[in-house]
């Protein structure tokens, strides 16, 4: 066990400092320059230019501008080239912003599609798996900002009601209850959308690990020893569908910090994907390597701990 | 188990639809929220970055600074100059030269009474120079004085090297005068002898130490000991009372403390080169500024529009302060990392409340603001980062102005239930051609090319018909543009004739041909702009028509600027410039621009251009001004180093129940309709705008 810990623990440190590298040339290979110095604009003379380029460290090699920003980042002193504000805090602040979206999201994610999923898996090749299944393949293949608009598009047009941001605009006038309510309502939209995705995926794999579990031997024993089905589907047979979904729970970390560029965006959600999206088209270069170094150590922690838990749910395993 | 299963998202779904009953609708939100109608709430695509007017460079950070600061000056209705936290200013200048003893015109003295009596002689006359002499108000003699000057030089090994610059340099001789004159020496020459400035030879008067740098002594000699000096003045009488939004004072000490901190390389302006050409701005009392000028320069008077910051929010000691409270170093904290670009003082009429970054700006109304405050109570800056949601957003109520895009333009700019205006932007889109590689260096075949395209069709169907035709560099709504330039007629058959006059003949297969080599190029347009990319084909399409092989290719932004533009590796590209109302022409025409990187990246080189364009920016009178431009369009337009395509047309929807409300002498309130101005402006006269809980009808003006 500790062994295991070790070596995971080892390993990881090695992908993180891989990571590290190759975020950073991704970052700063392409062509194309912070808006700072924009080239084609003619307030900003060659002397501005250099002058920032200096205060950016962009006229230093490559190597050297790497050395730079980790530095500052571990110490945590980067800051932002677009308005000068602290990284971290920027991202903590985005994140307590992307984090209600987030829960709410995989909350509807999780409870839609495990009834749903076994619902198509115990009425298999029935008239409501053919309907899920067609409805599954749907919203998998919508894009979904097409579908976001529509959305948008027909409740705005037959409830005239504001559904943009995180808020109404100009209710500061209403009680505590309206305005936790208007907050809430302003989450249902890209709420739903960011579950539809993943419920029509989830609710196939249930389905389909269901389906598998189903056709097992101790099953069938359940159903000769005279169980009433309610507790061979419930009981037996998802407690075992079960197992892989613990593992999928520890990937579910990483998009704590991924947030949803195109439904934020859409929303007008001060969302952590759109700041980074945003950091990337102005190449705000502190922001996007901090974001890419947070959701690398998010991804390798969540699959750390997917292994973890694998353990502790199936002790057949050992490591 | 199952059920527990079934009624968890139930539940979830019940709980998240029941808010929608919770959310007010459009009628809703102003009847049961009267303070709704004292908001104005605009929507933006992207979020401001600094709110600091000295340190902003993008348009959303320029739209608050625009309310919460205040400049000098603006531009008024018919975008001239208007006096804002200035109450007045006075142009005027000063002048030196040199004496020129070889000019055998004898000293300084004889120099000084030779001008003196031709101003009397004159008096009264109108040709130039009468004038120029008018103009003179005073003379004055600075007999010579040697002094040193250090200049530090790059050695033979790339080390710093001082060398110093014994001066001796004859009289000089100030002319104090009225107004700006920058034909003053040109005229001047006609009475102290045809070559007495430029014949000046200021090398004679330095010698140069260490020796090894002698080589250099002329290049020294003109740039320290110039033969004629221009120092315009302008005198600004700041308004008084006028106060920040924390109730200091504004003097002028926090003009010249904006100004300073500009120069302060530290805090990494972009507005440098604005003010680079002054040489000193004084106070002569708390609410009088002189600001001295190196040398011509009339853009310069707008640079004054920048907000003006509170000195004593901003300077050494409050700076300091601020980096002991957070812990940063006290020595070297600049502006640039002051939270007061989160939190703005100015003296605009609207103060700032408070900035969550991309969700929204909220400002409130300033009561003390010099102009009277302005009837909204509440300014609300939206960041919603899509046109669509945007929309959605207008016709929800909670943004009160839209503007629209070109395809719905005919939907909506008569949907009674908005009103709409509409103008022309300061941009405009062009083909512009590489004129250093044949055979686009040949004006008859640039012309042919424009002649092929029509640019009618284009604006009809690329753009909805929301752009107007174009047919030189200056914003068309302003009066530098010369309407009297003909736009280039669409006609193949005489764009054929003219490449058939430039040798062109089509050959066997249908292409144009000259000595064996066929007319062929590539046409460039960046990624991401799908009206360019439309261009392009159509482009394509109207010049291989008329036998011309043309390529296209479309680049991704950055390799695009920094492969090709900025290394002119180009031959024809489909790009947009956006222009300032200021003329001056300089870094864009002037052939002195033509290098790598810089912006007169087509290689447009013409003499008379070039004069022009430097007169243009030496001009003060305004008068003068137009007609420089005027003709220099000509000439632009004649050469067609581009074929000016359009510019486009933008137009805007605002929320019906918004008017303008004024009060008369005795507080009656009055409603009218907004009109814009002449120039397109709608929104020239927000601070008298408020909303109504009711969409007004107004009788019909007769």
């Amino acid at each position: 066990m500790l062994a295991f810990l070790g070596r995971s623990l080892v390993q990881k440190v090695v992908t993180l400092l891989f990571i590290m590298v190759i975020s950073f040339a991704v970052v700063h290979l392409p062509p194309g320059e912070p808006s700072q110095v924009d080239p084609l604009n003619p307030k900003f003379t060659k002397e501005v230019v250099e002058r920032f380029r200096q205060h950016f460290h962009l006229d230093k090699p490559l190597y050297q501008q790497f050395l730079l920003f980790y530095r500052d980042f571990f110490a945590g002193k980067s800051v932002s080239w677009k308005d000068g504000l602290p990284v971290l805090a920027k991202i903590y602040d985005r994140f307590l912003n992307s984090l209600p979206l987030f829960i709410l999201g995989t909350l509807i994610t999780w409870t839609l599609s495990f009834p749903l999923g076994i619902q198509a898996a115990i009425r298999r090749g029935g008239t409501f798996d053919r309907s899920t299944t067609f409805l599954a393949y749907l919203l998998i293949s919508i894009p979904a900002f097409f579908f976001a608009y529509l959305l948008i598009v027909v409740v705005v047009n037959t409830c005239h009601v504001p559904v943009i941001g995180m808020r109404t605009f100009g209710l500061a006038g209403a009680g505590v209850a309206a305005r936790i309510m208007d907050r809430v309502w302003h989450m249902v939209l890209p709420a739903i959308l960011g579950a539809t995705a993943g419920i029509a995926l989830l609710s196939r794999y249930v389905r389909s690990q269901m389906l598998e579990v189903e056709n097992q031997d101790y099953i069938r024993t359940a159903r000769a020893k005279g169980l009433p089905e309610e507790e061979v589907h419930y009981k037996h047979a998802l407690r075992n569908a079960l197992l892989p979904f613990v593992t999928m729970f520890g990937l579910v970390l990483p998009g704590l910090i991924g947030g949803s560029v195109i439904i934020e965006s859409i929303f007008a959600w001060p969302g952590i994907g759109r700041m980074a999206y945003e950091a990337i088209l102005a190449r705000d270069y502190p922001v996007i390597i901090s974001e890419l170094f947070i959701s690398a150590v998010l991804v390798l922690i969540g699959t750390f701990l997917s292994d973890l838990l694998y353990m502790v749910v199936d002790p057949r395993i050992k490591l | 188990m199952r059920r527990a299963l079934i009624a968890l998202p139930l539940l979830i779904i019940l709980f998240l639809l029941q808010s929608y009953f919770w959310v007010p609708t459009y009628e809703e939100q102003t009847k049961g929220n009267p303070e709704r109608l004292a908001e104005y709430v605009s929507a933006s695509i992207g979020d401001a970055q600094l709110l600091n007017p000295i340190l902003a460079a993008d348009s959303s950070s320029g739209t608050i600074d625009g309310l919460v600061f205040e400049g000098l000056l603006d531009y008024d209705e018919n975008l001239k100059h208007r006096g804002r936290v200035a109450e007045r200013w006075e142009l005027s200048e000063v002048a030196y030269f040199y004496v020129n003893e070889e000019a055998g015109r004898g000293g300084a003295d004889e120099a000084a009474s030779l001008i003196r009596r031709a101003r009397v002689e004159r008096l009264g006359g109108k040709d130039p120079l009468a004038k120029s002499l008018e103009n003179i108000q005073e003379i004055e003699i600075f007999p010579p004085s040697a002094r040193e000057e250090e200049v530090v030089e790059k050695g033979a090994k790339g080390e710093k090297a001082k060398v110093t610059l014994h001066l001796t340099p004859p009289p000089r001789i100030k002319l104090t005068m009225k107004e700006v004159d920058q034909d003053l020496f040109t005229n001047l020459e006609k009475i102290l002898g045809p070559r007495y400035f430029s014949g000046f030879r200021p090398e004679r008067f330095v010698r140069v130490e260490p020796a090894g740098f002698a080589a250099k002594t002329t290049e020294y000699a003109q740039a320290v000991l110039p033969a004629v000096e221009h120092n315009p003045i302008i005198l600004f009488h700041l308004r008084p009372g006028v106060k920040f939004h924390d109730d200091h004072p504004l003097e002028a000490r926090d003009v010249k403390f904006t100004y300073d901190a500009v120069m302060d390389a530290a805090n990494l302006s972009p507005r440098i080169p604005d003010f680079e050409p002054v040489k000193t701005v004084e106070i002569l009392d708390p609410l009088t500024l002189r600001i001295i000028y190196k040398r011509l320069h009339s853009p310069a008077l707008a640079t004054w529009m920048m907000g003006i910051l509170p000195e004593h929010r901003l300077n050494r000691a409050a700076l300091r302060e601020e980096a002991r409270g957070r812990g940063l170093n006290p020595e070297t904290m600049t502006i640039r990392q002051s939270l007061f670009n989160r939190a703005p003082v100015g003296c605009g009429p609207f103060r700032f409340r408070k900035w969550e970054s991309d969700q929204y700006i909220l400002l409130d109304r300033f009561e003390d603001y010099w102009e009277g405050a302005p009837n909204y109570r509440r300014y609300a800056y939206r960041v919603i980062p899509d046109f669509l949601t945007q929309e959605m957003e207008f016709y929800a109520g909670t943004a009160d102005s839209y503007e629209v895009q070109p395809h719905q333009v005919q939907r909506l700019k008569d949907d009674p239930r908005y009103q709409s205006f509409s103008g022309l932007g300061f941009s405009y889109t062009y083909i512009g051609y590489n004129l250093r590689r044949p055979p686009l260096d040949d004006v008859r075949v640039r012309r042919a090319l424009g002649m092929a395209v029509d640019v009618e069709k284009i604006i009809r169907y690329v753009l909805y018909g929301q752009g107007e035709r174009i047919t030189g560099p200056f914003p068309k709504q302003t009066d530098f543009y010369n309407h009297e330039v003909k736009a280039l007629p669409y006609e193949p058959e005489g764009a054929e004739r003219l490449l058939a006059e430039a040798g062109w003949k089509r050959n066997k297969d249908g292409w144009l041909e000259k000595d064996g080599k066929r007319l062929q190029f590539t046409l460039i347009t960046n990624q991401g702009n799908d009206i360019r990319k439309a261009i392009l084909s159509i482009v394509q399409d109207a010049w291989r028509k008329i036998g011309v092989d043309v390529r296209t290719d479309v680049l991704e932004w950055a390799v695009f600027i920094q492969e090709r533009v900025d290394k002119q590796d180009f031959d024809a590209l489909v790009l947009g410039w956006s222009m300032g109302i200021d003329p001056d022409l300089y870094q864009i025409w002037h052939s002195s621009q033509t290098g790598p990187y810089q912006l007169n990246f087509c290689g447009f080189r013409n003499q008379q251009a070039d004069d022009l364009i430097i007169r243009i920016r030496q001009e003060y009178d305004r008068k003068q001004q137009i007609s420089l431009c005027r003709r220099l369009h000509e000439i632009i337009a004649a050469e067609q180093p581009y074929t000016f395509l359009y510019t486009g047309r933008w137009t805007a929807l605002l929320d019906k129940r918004i008017v303008i409300m004024e009060r008369d002498a005795s507080g009656k309130m009055r409603y009218a309709k907004i009109k814009p101005t002449k120039t397109g402006s709608y929104t020239f006269f927000f601070n008298k705008w408020i909303k109504l809980p009711e969409a007004p009808v107004f009788r019909a003006e007769g």
